[in-house]
């Protein structure tokens, strides 16, 4: 029972993770709360539908396509509809809230409001200790370890990935060495959505698509975000951990409603306490 | 007076029903007077400049209080009225202090978290709130002993609670409060060294914008005599965000302009209602990126030139 509630935990927190780094991300950059985050996850989702369940495209070929796309449209939405609203937190809020709606109400028109299932590429389980692993599950663990590897050593090394932590820190000082903002909002925010699509697109089989499918993720990720910190990657890791887990635990006990009501609860706790969340830093 | 024209055609409009003579535009133009109210108390919190996606919730707090008081406890409705957006109001004042010490971004999530709190409990609390079958048999709205049963009476209801709610918003924006909640928002440093205390000036505007909400509440709770959760949800926050941004956020006028114009379009749009966000999603990105400051600010200036 404990493996279990402990590997189930786990595996939540893999996708959370992947969502919330995102949603930071795109926070510690440009300071805009994305509430379009879900709908980038829908639509790597969706895109997943076509490729694999549709046209019949190999799985990973798929996934790394509906990936793409997202990123894509993220680069655009940044470039075309954020970049005039830099510096206004309030307007920036509002048009990702409208970028949302857009996005949702054009793939319901699109779809229609059905779930849909796509077909599962792996089946079966395997048991670790005394826990059940079902294999879908653990290829999308697989590849959400990988994409969260690829992830750190991008933001480490690559200069792009430095010049996207500079900015976070201090955009003032990052645009005197010569960093162009311009660039780093648009690939962050494309990064961002990237990593949405990919998280949506991998866990299309697991559950059932539809238009309506981003917004628990978005919830979720919104939740870990906070306990872990705006802006902080390393918070976005170590929420993401202990929100899967706890939540697997609540669940488990109880029902997921009840876990969702504990963790607004924290959400709300820890605004109050300590509004830089566990690894945050202080306001800028 | 520069307004003039606009608040003829406010005038008029609001005796179209009556022209008309159709039920069914009265029951649309009811559910406009519940919800301008609505936008003007997140029209208010915007003013002194935080964006609260609580609003829903103290609509439903008050629709709730108002119903379960009538209807278990047997309050007469002009009280149960009164004391479901007393409740709302208490519950803000409660808050207040906690929430509104945080700014910006921080404040709309919490806002949001607390918005969900609250529908969750609505939701899952179902021996008392019914749950998400709903709560049903609230009985009709009624006052010195005159029963409000059809839509037309409870359009009037609406007017009525609407102008005074409106008439209140223009005194606090033309006085000094405005005057401070402005002075607030330009510089906080500046406004308080010269005396204002912003902590009380924020939990008093966060009470009245409950209020209203809780007020608006109950008067749909009576009128619609069906409650659920959902109708209190994040949809509505959205719906309200919309009327502001293209009404306009400086003046109560925007707020009001923006829901005559924009709350309709679900009515209108009944054989494609799909299309509703689409369009409201395209409304608000027009808006934000050519006309910010709204439409009233945009035709008052045009005038001028």
């Amino acid at each position: 029972m404990i493996e279990q509630i402990i590997v189930n935990g786990i595996l939540a927190s893999l996708i959370y993770i992947l969502m919330a780094l995102g949603f930071t991300l795109i926070f510690g950059i440009m300071r805009i709360v994305n509430f379009a985050h879900g709908e980038f996850y829908m639509i790597g989702a969706m895109v997943m539908l076509m490729l694999f369940g549709s046209m019949g495209l190999p799985y990973f070929l798929a996934v790394l396509l509906a990936g793409l796309l997202g990123g894509l449209l993220g680069v655009v939405a940044e470039r075309l509809l954020f970049r005039p609203l830099v510096g206004d937190e309030l307007a920036g809020m509002i048009m990702s809230l409208a970028i949302g709606i857009i996005l949702q109400s054009a793939i319901l028109l699109t779809f229609g409001p059905a779930e849909q299932s796509v077909t599962r590429p792996f089946s079966g389980t395997w048991h670790l200790f005394s826990a059940a692993v079902p294999w879908d599950r653990t290829v999308v663990a697989i590849c959400a370890l990988l994409i969260l590897v690829i992830f750190y050593l991008f933001m480490k090394y690559a200069r792009l990935g430095l010049a996207m932590q500079a900015v976070a820190q201090d955009p003032e000082t990052a645009s005197l060495v010569g960093i162009e903002p311009g660039t780093v909002y648009a690939s962050a925010f494309g990064l961002a959505c990237l990593m949405a699509g990919l998280a949506g697109a991998l866990m299309a089989p697991v559950y059932t698509v539809g238009p309506y499918m981003g917004e628990l993720p978005m919830l979720k990720a919104f939740v870990v975000v906070i306990l872990g910190g705006l802006g902080s990657l390393p918070g976005a890791v170590l929420g993401g951990l202990l929100i899967g887990l706890s939540e697997s635990v609540v669940t488990t006990l109880f029902s997921s409603t009840i876990a969702l009501i504990v963790s607004f609860v924290l959400v709300l706790m820890i605004v109050v306490v300590r509004p830089t969340g566990l690894l945050g830093r202080g306001a800028r | 007076m520069r307004n003039r024209y606009l608040y003829l055609i406010l005038v008029v409009l609001a005796l179209v029903p009556w022209l008309l003579g159709n039920r069914y535009v009265f029951h649309v133009a009811t559910m406009i007077t519940i919800m301008i109210p609505m936008a003007l108390s997140m029209n208010l919190m915007l003013k002194i400049g935080q964006l609260s996606i609580a609003q829903p919730a103290f609509m439903g707090i008050g629709a709730y209080g108002s119903a379960l008081l009538a209807m278990r406890l047997g309050v007469p409705p002009v009280l149960a009225l009164l004391a479901g957006a007393l409740i709302a109001t208490a519950i803000a004042v409660v808050v207040g202090p906690l929430f509104l010490r945080i700014k910006g971004v921080y404040f709309v999530l919490l806002t949001y978290a607390f918005g969900q709190i609250v529908n969750l409990v609505f939701q899952e609390w179902t021996t008392l709130f019914g749950g998400n079958n709903g709560l049903y048999g609230i009985p009709k709205f009624s006052i010195f002993g005159v029963r409000l049963t059809q839509s037309p009476h409870y359009y009037a209801l609406g007017l009525l609670l609407l102008a005074l709610f409106y008439a209140l918003m223009r005194r606090i924006e033309r006085s000094d409060i405005g005057a401070i909640f402005e002075s607030l928002n330009e510089n906080e440093m500046l406004s308080r060294s010269m005396g204002s205390d912003a902590l009380g000036w924020r939990i008093g505007s966060f009470a009245l914008s409950a209020f209203i909400a809780g007020v608006s509440g109950g008067v749909y709770a009576f009128y619609i005599g069906f409650l659920s959760p959902e109708t209190f949800g994040f949809l509505m926050s959205v719906d309200l965000i919309v009327v502001n941004a293209i009404g306009g956020v400086a003046s109560a006028l925007g707020p009001v302009v923006g829901a005559i114009l924009i709350l309709p379009l679900p009515e209108l749009l009944r054989d494609a209602r799909e299309y509703q966000l689409l369009i409201y999603g395209v409304c608000l990105v027009v808006f934000l990126l050519f006309f910010r400051q709204g439409l009233v600010v945009f035709l008052q200036r045009k005038r001028r030139a």
